[in-house]
């Protein structure tokens, strides 16, 4: 198999089969928190890819030129830590220039993409599997469609959730709840498609 | 030992350039805003209570300024001669560039 299959193979891995949220279970906070309407769900899904891909793109020369040859990969985490804060911030005051409603309708879930599991998952996936850079790519890549994605068809079903009969006791957040678990429930369908 | 002065240098090195990078950052994506509502939320008694309706202090000072607020007496911990008079008299010393006043009251 060339590389460039394996590469296109294993972004569909990462997006759709081993889902970041419903299989993988990182990034629920946001994913629960924002996914209730379409636009500041597209809004925050995109947010998270960039910050996904940046994050990848620049641990990985710090780990593997920096880290290792001087012996302290075992400062990985908090190296990482520090890089997606720093991106976060950037991002934040890019939307709080461009977008202050956008910036007022993400509200804390903005900073909060600093803990997002999903951006340190993904790096330190990449360097705890020793993938190359071009498969830490893949991962990243995937991981962000697979977020957007999800979040963005989570969203639209909540809206359409919101104007159907739902009993009193499951109103808001448990029906949202058992809409991601329906959704989880349907991905699993696509485990074995990629080895 | 070696390792231990390594992994300082190395914090310390990517701490400086990162920093150094959200110092421009901020800079280039700076937001402009009324300097006004910044002396007006340090008049406000910054709780962040919320019992205003507003999320915190900055975006009822927010509001306060631009005028969609006109009743100061929303922020229930607020003092008459610590907190509303001073901001009465600041927002009636201080008008919009084109010269209109939004001057608050206070309803409790």
């Amino acid at each position: 198999m060339s590389y460039l299959a394996a590469f296109v193979l294993a972004i569909i891995s990462y997006s759709l089969i081993n889902n970041v949220v419903l299989s993988r279970f990182y990034g629920i906070c946001s994913f629960i928190g924002v996914g209730n309407k379409i636009k500041s769900a597209a809004s925050m899904g995109i947010a998270v890819s960039f910050v996904i891909i940046m994050a990848s793109l620049i641990c990985y020369p710090i780990y593997h030129f920096i880290l290792v040859p001087a012996g302290v990969a075992f400062l990985d985490t908090i190296t990482f830590i520090l890089v997606i804060a720093s991106l976060v911030q950037v991002v934040g005051l890019f939307i709080k220039k461009f977008s202050p409603s956008l910036y007022r309708a993400l509200g804390i879930y903005l900073p909060l993409i600093t803990t997002n599991c999903a951006v340190l998952g993904v790096v330190s996936e990449n360097t705890m599997s020793n993938l190359d850079f071009g498969m830490s790519m893949a991962n990243a890549i995937g991981t962000s469609i697979g977020f957007l994605g999800v979040i963005i068809v989570y969203a639209c079903i909540r809206e359409r959730l919101e104007s159907s009969n739902v009993p009193n006791a499951f109103k808001g957040v448990p029906i949202a709840l058992i809409t991601a678990a329906i959704m989880a429930m349907a991905f699993l369908g696509l485990s074995g498609m990629v080895g | 030992m070696m390792y231990v002065l390594y992994a300082f240098l190395i914090l310390a090195g990517l701490g400086l350039v990162l920093g150094l990078a959200l110092a421009i950052a901020s800079k280039v994506l700076e937001v402009k805003e009324d300097a006004r509502i910044k002396e007006v939320e340090k008049m406000l008694p910054n709780y962040n209570c919320g019992a205003c309706g507003y999320p915190g202090c900055h975006q009822m000072a927010e509001n306060l300024v631009s005028g969609a607020e006109t009743n100061l007496g929303k922020c229930k911990p607020g003092k008459q001669d610590k907190n509303y008079d001073p901001i009465i008299a600041y927002l009636s010393e201080h008008p919009d560039e084109d010269g209109t006043k939004h001057i608050p009251s206070v309803k409790k």
